[in-house]
């Protein structure tokens, strides 16, 4: 063993430089590639931990909107009549966000989900104490997670203790089970029975009478059975007036759910994730590996060349093909198994940052667990052999005399597989940072593009303590200078919107109109900056403005209005509604769903307080806030006050794109970070290969700029053929990318340009450091050596 | 001990055949110190590199003790590199990573030598040649003289019959050069056949026979008394 480390680590001591470079791009490449591996296979493993979970499925009706709302009474009929469902469970959460108040506590607020008792045979988790299973099927008790469990208790064990859910009803703890794993699609912190239900929302409807679809069904099928048979049983149940088509009738696999984008309108406790930015991630990490495993290929074998008559002097002194091959080996593997523990040391420090700046959520006690560090040595195995196989069979095959006559001199065909190597090197590089400027191009686009004012509004979310309050509110408000408009809405950037489909009245044909409808007072429209398009706003001093809607563009486009002023129609409360305004269209949600019709009612209900603040200045304005907050406060001491920015709202919709940048550019960078690594010691070779050559040139005249010209060509060579090949891939890719936005931005020439020229600069950089050393030298001291 | 019987090594390009060696036969016996001279081009290295089995001949016969080593597997050359010759170079070829003391170690490694007994051998040669103290040296810290008794030493650790010298002087001065002719004469002296070449007409002087090469072909043969 000591025969084979000492002369490796000498071999890597004689040239720290380009080994340094060599492990450290490997060791980074390699740390992304982990912590991606283990991303991917958490997102793709997602909820694979319930043991019953392979069985469970969710019901769905695919119309023109998925629709997983199912009635309550849906279970017993299932029970009753579908012999292959083991067991039924119904899950619903709340409308609004549940406050809790622990005694002599400060309130919180958090989320809770009414359940069935067989949540956990469904679902496996981990119980820490009590038992949850028996707390499903009482009244007023509940089931906590660890982390609200810490939150409302601190270190106590909360088993029997009380808390207060919004002010009214005591729920007992009657269990704690440990924290939903981050890969999971149900996320919740707290879980209450059916019977708690009945209490907290009395809706005796709810349970008995088909029309209210208030739940999510699941159903545990009994092993062996076809889901796709036991759907349309399940449909067929339904009273004749809500019957869908059977082929509408859906089991998802509660394995699939985490991919499968079902929303909910009211607490969202189904997470999901989107499988082609996993698959995206996962090529990128394919892609650093790639440069990476070239800068390997180019730096080993160069070194491989210089040590070819090191091969011949051991064969000469006995050596048998094996050791040589054996060696040849043994160093790339303890290279790549170096570069494999550097590259955990790397994760090991900086995962939290990386986590923290790229907000990608996973399961991290993947990375260090056994399994995973067995797979990297195996892969590190496996990478070593197979890119030193090669270089090793012909080290140990090759007769000892040619090795020993050649020397250093170096085969020309080598030249030009290296080149095509740090082509695809850069061809990669310019796809990635092309990609980069676009996602950031994207993101930009959506974010500024959404019709509606977003800076400098404040969103106070009212309780119901502010609800009934909300003229006192509104007066205390104003009291400050800084504040412009108030106003009273439903509505708030990622806050549930309502969807209703009703009929039009009095006109001379009836139809249906579908829309998505929220409640606003006459300020709103002035706080939020939308434009009239048609007609007029309603006002709130007039009086019969009561009943009148303003809609937006696509409510008349969609819905096929011709006269649409004066239309009336029906709301889902009964009243009748009359269109007295048109806006034009404004994102009211993520920019990423198309725009939907929109009727904003002038009713009376109103769940957020928005207020325009008239000034830029950072610290009047979060004085401001907090002048607001306070004065929230003294008239709401038993809920907490949540005052939000606009803005960050609307940011908040496009965290999933924003963690993908982030995460993306990350990676894209680390990837140009190895690719200068790996042409910067390609330069210091072919310099030192040249360097005879740059003697007799400079002897011979050469100006200092003539041959850096000369040493910078081949790069300036490889990275403008890399350009023309990655083009047309990295338009392909990202034409591909935008079609699954519904508002994109453009894909412009000067995309694919400003990498091209970003490549190159980088390219150049890197480069010239070592061409000026190499053309600066004395070329007496090159040319002593003859 | 070595019997070449009509040698021939040419090299066949499109339209003629250049030969290197044309029909050599040369027997020497086991004993001998022969010195090889001759032009540059005359194809001493290329016998010196037949007779070491570093390259195969194009026709004709060579026999080791009577058994014949052309066509040989891989294997039994590596065993005859091992156990049977040790070369010298005029380049040294010293692993440049390695001390003076693993340079000398390393053929022993390869022939499977025990530890405990490797050490005592290197440490014998290392007293021999004087290089005790130079033992923690690398190559490139030794004059050329030096490095090329480290070149000897490694050639001998593994105790050849065969030793073979390729212009061993040729990079050195001639004090050096003539220290290290004072070496391999001592060891022919204690009965090691050496074969090698050299330009150095004093050098070849030190064998008990010289052979002179001209075009591949063996123009004379002489005993030196």
């Amino acid at each position: 063993m000591r025969n084979i480390l000492k002369p490796i680590y000498r071999n890597f001591s004689r040239k720290p430089v380009t080994n340094l470079i060599n492990l450290g791009g490997l060791a980074l490449s390699l740390s992304l590639v982990i912590v991606l591996a283990v991303y991917a296979y958490s997102e793709l493993t997602t909820d694979h931990f319930h043991k019953n979970g392979a069985r469970v499925y969710l019901y769905s009706e695919s119309g023109n909107l998925p629709r997983i709302y199912t009635p309550g009474v849906l279970k017993d009929a299932i029970d009753q009549n579908i012999p292959e469902v083991e067991s039924t469970l119904r899950i619903a959460g709340t409308w609004e966000a549940p406050v809790f108040q622990a005694e002599d506590q400060e309130p919180i607020t958090s989320d809770l989900l009414f359940t069935d008792p067989s949540f956990f045979t469904f679902f496996s988790y981990k119980v820490v104490e009590g038992n949850p299973a028996a707390a499903l099927s009482e009244p007023l008790t509940v089931v906590i997670t660890q982390s609200l469990a810490a939150k409302l208790f601190g270190k106590q064990s909360a088993i029997g203790k009380t808390l207060k859910l919004n002010n009214e009803k005591t729920l007992t703890v009657k269990a704690v089970i440990e924290e939903p794993k981050a890969n999971t699609s149900l996320s919740f912190s707290a879980l209450t029975s059916m019977a708690t239900r009945q209490i907290v929302m009395p809706n005796e409807a709810e349970f008995k009478v088909w029309p209210f679809c208030l739940f999510q069904t699941f159903v545990l099928l009994k092993e062996g059975t076809n889901p796709e048979a036991v759907a349309p049983k399940i449909a067929a149940l339904f009273p004749p007036d809500m019957k869908t088509k059977k082929s509408e009738a859906r089991l998802t696999p509660f394995n699939k759910l985490y991919f499968t984008q079902f929303s909910l309108f009211n607490a969202n406790y189904l997470r999901c994730g989107d499988r082609t930015k996993v698959m995206i991630l996962l090529l990128v990490a394919a892609l650093v590996l790639v440069i990476a495993l070239v800068n390997f290929v180019n730096i080993s074998s160069s070194q491989w060349v210089e040590r070819v008559r090191q091969i011949g002097t051991m064969k000469v002194a006995g050596a048998g093909r094996f050791s040589i091959l054996s060696k040849v080996i043994a160093e790339a593997f303890l290279f790549f198994l170096l570069a494999v523990f550097l590259a955990m040391a790397l994760i090991a420090l900086f995962i939290t940052n990386i986590v923290s700046y790229t907000g990608i959520h996973f399961n991290l006690g993947y990375i260090f667990s056994f399994q995973f560090i067995g797979i990297s040595v195996a892969g590190a195995f496996i990478l070593s052999l197979l890119f030193s196989l090669i270089p090793a069979l012909q080290l140990s095959n090759s007769k000892a005399i040619d090795n020993l006559r050649k020397g250093i001199t170096k085969p020309a065909k080598k030249q030009t597989s290296s080149s095509i190597l740090v082509t695809t090197q850069f061809a990669i590089a310019i796809v990635l940072i092309a990609f980069t400027i676009l996602i950031q191009k994207q993101v930009d686009f959506g974010s500024s593009n959404l019709g509606i004012n977003q800076e400098n509004i404040v969103g106070l979310k009212l309780t119901p303590e502010l609800m009934a309050k909300k003229d006192v509110l509104k007066k205390m408000i104003s009291e400050n200078p800084n504040v412009g408009q108030i106003s009273f809405a439903q509505y708030f950037p990622g806050e549930i919107i309502s969807h209703w489909e009703t009929k039009t009245t009095g006109g001379s044909e009836e139809k249906t109109v579908f829309y998505d409808t929220f409640n606003a007072d006459a300020n709103f429209f002035k706080t939020a900056g939308l434009e009239l398009i048609q007609g007029r706003l309603y006002s709130g001093d007039i009086a019969t403005d009561a009943n009148k809607v303003v809609v937006n563009e696509s409510f008349i486009r969609e819905n096929k209005l011709q006269n649409p002023l004066g239309t009336k129609f029906m709301s889902m409360n009964g009243s009748v509604l009359e269109i007295v305004g048109i806006i034009r269209d404004f994102h009211y949600q993520s920019y990423n769903k198309p725009i939907l019709p929109l009727a904003i009612r002038n009713e009376p209900f109103s769940t957020y307080c928005l207020v325009s603040l008239q000034t830029g200045n950072y610290k009047a304005l979060s004085q401001s806030v907090q002048d607001i907050q306070a004065k929230a406060k003294s008239l709401s001491p038993s809920f907490p006050v949540e005052i939000n920015f606009f803005d960050q709202a609307v940011q908040q919709l496009y965290q999933s794109e924003l963690q993908f940048r982030r995460t993306f550019s990350l990676f894209a960078f680390s990837a140009i970070v190895i690719c200068c690594m790996g042409i910067l010691a390609m330069s210091m070779f072919a310099c030192q290969r040249r360097i005879k050559e740059i003697g007799i040139r400079k002897v011979n005249g050469a100006k200092v700029s003539k041959v850096m010209t000369m040493l910078n060509r081949d790069f300036v060579k490889w990275v403008f053929v890399a350009f023309v090949v990655a083009t047309p891939v990295s338009w392909y890719i990202m034409h591909k990318w935008l079609e699954g936005f519904a508002y994109k931005t453009e894909l412009n020439w000067w995309i694919f340009a400003l990498a091209g020229i970003l490549a190159l600069g980088i390219a150049l950089l890197t480069v010239s450091f070592q061409s000026w050393k190499a053309a600066t030298r004395n070329p007496v001291e090159a040319l002593r050596y003859e | 001990m070595i019997h070449l019987n009509n040698i021939d090594k040419y090299y066949d390009s499109k339209f003629q055949r250049s030969f290197v060696l044309k029909a050599v036969n040369l027997d020497i016996a086991e004993g001998e110190f022969v010195s090889i001279m001759g032009p540059s081009g005359s194809g001493k290295s290329t016998l010196l590199n037949i007779i070491g089995l570093l390259d195969q001949p194009s026709a004709g016969e060579y026999t080791l003790y009577d058994k014949s080593v052309l066509d040989l597997k891989e294997k039994v050359k590596v065993d005859y590199h091992r156990n049977f010759m040790g070369f010298i170079f005029q380049a040294y070829h010293l692993i440049e990573e390695m001390t003076v003391y693993e340079n000398i170690e390393t053929p022993l490694i390869y022939k499977g030598v025990k530890g405990k007994d490797r050490e005592a051998m290197v440490a014998d040669l290392l007293d021999r040649f004087n290089m005790v103290a130079k033992k923690d040296l690398f190559p490139q810290q030794l004059s050329g003289g030096q490095q090329q008794l480290v070149g000897i030493a490694r050639a001998i650790i593994g105790k050849p019959k065969l030793l073979l010298a390729d212009e061993p002087t040729g990079n050195l001065h001639s004090s050096q050069g003539e220290m290290i002719m004072e070496n391999l004469k001592a060891l022919h002296d204690e009965g090691m056949t050496i074969i090698q070449v050299t330009h150095n007409e004093k050098f070849a002087q030190y064998g008990t026979r010289v052979i002179r090469l001209e075009d591949g072909i063996i123009r004379k043969d002489e005993k030196n008394v």
